[in-house]
């Protein structure tokens, strides 16, 4: 059938083949009518596949000639009878693939040739089988039954039962049983089904073993309108009659050990506890069935005898494969990120909810923090640079990955985009958000962020920083939260200079970095000694508390223990102590100045 | 014309020799005579790579006339793929469920007979990794949902074969080796359509009806007494919200697969019950038109629900564990 006669045709309801044959001459298409000899439906069926697959295989009719007249009349010829050559010669390349006589041959051998040798081959197929083609009493088929019923229980990794709906007994059980439960089919048949089901499936079980009168809570589903069909006189015979499908799921023992139970002459479930035995979850399809007792059940006693027929559940019991909750690997897991907003001086304003399964504080735990106190010391120098970029940049600033502290001392790698956001009025910056993304990394695990800081530095500063009299746990502390208000205030320098940033925000530090060869941390340090004199007080309050709750949250931490400040630690060289001596001498020599620290210029 | 001749003789030869072949394949006589060239070709390599693949494997000579019942019981077909997607065999009765017999089918690529939007997950269970046993991925149990083009009518006759219906057939099965030779390696399936009608429902199950964003739109009491919700609770609640966490991408798969494919099966996963822990269950949906539609075809704009009955597979585990603030409220006996 042509392409032109199929839109002719496809909304017609043809419901007999014959219909179809006259087809394309109705449709008005400009193939000349053929003669078509009457053939049976099965025929017509291959011959209307071509429908199926315009594209694919048009050889499929049995005269080459008409066949080309039913083709697409807008294809020439040429394409057509090439299309179906080429067809042709993929299938006896296959062929010639899969017959051992033609694979040694160097060049392609001719489809003659090919043909004949698929016949020697399949003779000698037929020659070599045993008994699979004598067998007469199953009507032929490619496969014989047996290969298909093996073919079958591998792909279902299941096994045959029924079962006496009375008694529970079953009366069948496949070979395959052996595979699945590991018990073998002599072990089994004759043996009551619930000896064999989790003790709180049974009563699921019997449900479905039920031919007697229907429960009142059994229902069934109308699967045309989703709503359940109430159990009525009406319904009942169907539902008990043979070809009733029933399908559930319920838990069956399986052996742990093969042979173990050969010993045994007892039945398994009499002696054993429940708990020598694993469970193994099963999908029951099947239907019930109604057949003559004699026949099934030699063993029936007397009573039995007097009913002449058995109600019996025929199911198929696949396993139900244990499900592997690792997500696939092509799932690609979106990385966990939340948002934060924190003041000009990294103080948090607001922190997402789900920043609470990264970092693992509360929102209301971290609020009015600086954020420098979740910063790994190794992050400072460059987290504190692009806070000064952000403040002073109306674009995205992205953050390169760092560590911030969690809850429970450990750190975990973030990467953020800063913004920040001016005030359109005042000119001024109000706050700046951050939106954070954890990055999957090694170093996330406690133990390693404390094992690749624990550096000479480390060691060092614990030593020095033993300062008597001073207690260099709060000390610490103020430097952290410190560092953000000093950019802070270079801010406000800025807004009130109202001059270029860079450089008089960077002069009383600039001369300080001439004047000594410090390390970038160093430098951080001297404007925390700078900017925090003042407000060391409100801020060792705050800091104290801080302090307070995170060093006990932190007392696990080794290389961290004496300078516990909270993402940031210790300072890297004697500079570095000199300038703490310093920073806390100035401190006291402020402390008691009212904190506002806009207003205050370091006249280095 | 000497050469028409020619040509002429060589044809005769040509069907001599198919003619042959064809006697030799285990056909029924109605069936043989009509078969084509290519199909027979088809039907010849088919039959060599079902050897092929069988060679060596113990075959039991005795066969049950219970094991005959095997697909009716099942009520499926079975399908043999290629690594290439060619279906190699398939059982007789497809012609049930598709329409179509297994002469004309097989043989053919399943490409060319399932929806084009399914063809990715189609190859990625046939991603079989040749010739070494012990591969994870070969011994995975194969579990997905196609949909397949089907020439029967609603009504179950074969109908005109230009105006197919899709089918939603699930489809489970595993992978066979064969060891001499890893061309021959296929999938074996068995392909079953998901049935929702009329089976008995246990005291283990309950039905339930969803908007298509997976809001629950009505529950049967049954949950009451399987999970503690009461059917209220439910309404308008997502499904999301109900389940363990660890089962999301489960959920995920069932919900875009019934959005697609119009029905799912979805594996285990776990639903949490009202006053702790969990329960492993598994669901059987499908979407269905939310009003009665009229016989010719379903209006396109009514709107869409889902389907779902839910079988409770264990028991309730972890009673204590509390995994969602539902859980943490206590409920008081009424």
């Amino acid at each position: 059938m042509s392409a032109g006669g199929s839109d002719g045709t496809a909304d017609r309801p043809a419901d007999q083949a014959a219909e179809e044959e006259e087809g394309p001459s109705q449709a008005g298409s400009a193939m000349p009518s053929v003669e078509l000899p009457r053939k049976r439906k099965g025929e017509v069926e291959e011959r209307q596949i071509l429908n199926f697959n315009l594209e694919d295989d048009l050889c499929r009719s049995e005269e080459e000639d008409q066949q080309v007249k039913m083709k697409c009349f807008r294809e020439p010829h040429r394409q057509i009878e090439k299309r179906r050559r080429d067809k042709m010669n993929n299938l006896i390349d296959e062929l010639s693939a899969m017959i051992p006589a033609c694979q040694p041959m160097a060049r392609k051998l001719d489809k003659l040739t090919v043909l004949r040798k698929a016949v020697q081959h399949l003779k000698a197929l037929k020659a070599g089988a045993s008994g699979a083609f004598t067998d007469t009493k199953h009507k032929p088929s490619i496969l014989p039954q047996d290969e298909l019923r093996h073919l079958l229980l591998r792909a279902a990794d299941g096994f045959l039962l029924v079962v006496r709906c009375d008694r529970a007994k079953m009366l069948f059980i496949s070979e395959s049983v052996s595979k699945i439960l590991n018990f073998s089919k002599l072990e089994l048949t004759g043996q009551s089904l619930f000896d064999f089901i989790h003790p709180k499936d049974i009563h699921k079980v019997k449900e479905q073993l039920s031919s007697s009168e229907m429960l009142p809570q059994q229902r069934l589903v109308d699967a045309s309108t989703g709503v359940q069909v109430q159990a009525d006189a009406h319904v009942r015979p169907s539902h008990l009659a043979t070809g009733a499908r029933r399908s559930f799921f319920c838990r069956m023992k399986h052996s742990r050990v093969t042979g173990k139970h050969e010993d045994k002459h007892s039945l398994p479930g009499v002696s054993k506890k429940k708990e020598t035995y694993r469970y193994c979850t099963l999908h029951c399809i099947g239907y019930m069935r109604t057949w003559p007792s004699s026949q099934l059940d030699p063993e029936a006693d007397c009573t039995d005898k007097e009913t002449s027929s058995l109600n019996c559940l025929v199911t198929v019991c696949r396993l139900h494969p244990p499900v592997s909750h690792q997500p696939p690997k092509d799932v690609n897991i979106k990385a966990t990120e939340f948002v934060t907003r924190c003041a000009i001086d990294g103080k948090f304003t607001f922190v997402d909810q789900q920043a609470t399964t990264v970092i693992g504080y509360l929102p209301q735990e971290v609020l009015g923090t600086s954020c420098y106190e979740y910063f790994h010391q190794d992050d400072l120098q460059h987290l504190a640079g692009k806070h000064r970029q952000v403040l002073r940049s109306k674009e995205k600033v992205e953050t390169q990955c760092y560590k911030f502290k969690t809850k429970h001392g450990s750190y975990v790698m973030l990467q953020s985009q800063w913004f920040s956001f001016t005030n359109p009025w005042t000119k001024e910056v109000e706050f700046i958000v951050s939106s954070n993304k954890v990055v999957s990394g090694p170093g996330n695990a406690k133990d390693e962020s404390e094992a690749g800081s624990s550096t000479l530095a480390h060691e060092e500063a614990k030593q020095i920083l033993e300062i008597p009299g001073l207690s260099t746990g709060v000390g610490m502390m103020i430097y952290a939260g410190s560092i953000g208000t000093q950019i802070a205030n270079e801010l406000g320098d800025t807004y009130r200079a109202n001059s270029s940033p860079s450089s008089e925000a960077s002069s009383p530090f600039g001369s300080v970095q001439e004047k000594c060869p410090l390390t970038s941390r160093s430098t951080s340090s001297r404007e925390e000694e700078a900017g925090s004199s003042s407000h060391s007080q409100s801020l060792a309050d705050s800091s104290k508390e801080a302090s307070g709750s995170s060093e006990a949250e932190c007392r696990g931490e080794s290389s961290q223990l004496d300078l516990d400040v909270p993402g940031l630690s210790s300072f890297s060289s004697d500079e570095a102590a000199m300038a703490v001596i310093m920073s806390l001498l100035d401190s006291d020599v402020n402390m008691g100045q009212s904190g506002d620290f806009e207003d205050l210029h370091w006249p280095f | 014309a000497i050469s028409r001749e020619a040509a002429r003789r060589r044809r005769r030869v040509e069907s001599d020799v198919f003619g042959d072949l064809s006697r030799l394949l285990p056909l029924q006589a109605s069936v043989r005579a009509h078969l084509d060239k290519p199909s027979i070709i088809r039907l010849t390599l088919s039959f060599i790579r079902m050897q092929a693949l069988l060679r060596g494997e113990n075959r039991q000579t005795e066969i049950n006339w219970l094991e005959e019942m095997y697909l009716k019981i099942l009520e499926g077909f079975l399908m043999v793929l290629s690594t290439t997607g060619d279906m190699i065999f398939l059982s007789d009765n497809v012609s049930k469920y598709m329409g179509l017999s297994q002469t004309e089918l097989m043989g053919h690529n399943i490409f060319e007979y399932t929806h084009p939007c399914d063809h990715e997950e189609i190859r990625h269970n046939l991603r079989l990794t040749a010739g070494w046993k012990k591969c994870r991925e070969n011994n995975k149990h194969k579990d997905f949902v196609m949909r397949i083009k089907s020439a029967l009518t609603h009504r179950g006759r074969v109908g005109n074969l230009k105006s197919t219906t899709w089918k939603v057939l699930h489809c489970q099965g595993r992978v066979k080796l064969c060891v001499a030779s890893s061309s021959v390696s296929c999938l074996l399936l068995t392909c079953r359509p998901l049935p929702l009608s009329h089976t008995l429902l246990s005291t283990h199950t309950f039905t339930s009806q969803h908007g298509m964003d997976m809001r629950f739109t009505y529950c049967d009491q049954r949950v009451t007494s399987l999970l503690g919700y009461r059917p209220e609770e439910l309404l308008g609640r997502s499904i999301y919200d109900l389940c363990h966490t660890l089962d999301t991408s489960c959920l995920n798969k069932n919900h875009l697969n019934l959005c697609l494919k119009s029905q799912s099966v979805s594996g285990q996963y776990r639903m949490l019950v009202r006053s702790g822990g969990y329960v492993w269950v598994e669901s059987h949906s499908a979407v269905i038109p939310g009003v009665q539609p009229s016989r010719s075809r379903p209006n396109p704009s009514q709107p869409l629900c889902i389907l779902s009955v839910t079988y409770v597979l264990s028991g309730v585990e972890e009673p204590s564990l509390q995994l969602s603030l539902d859980q943490t409220f206590p409920r008081y006996p009424r």
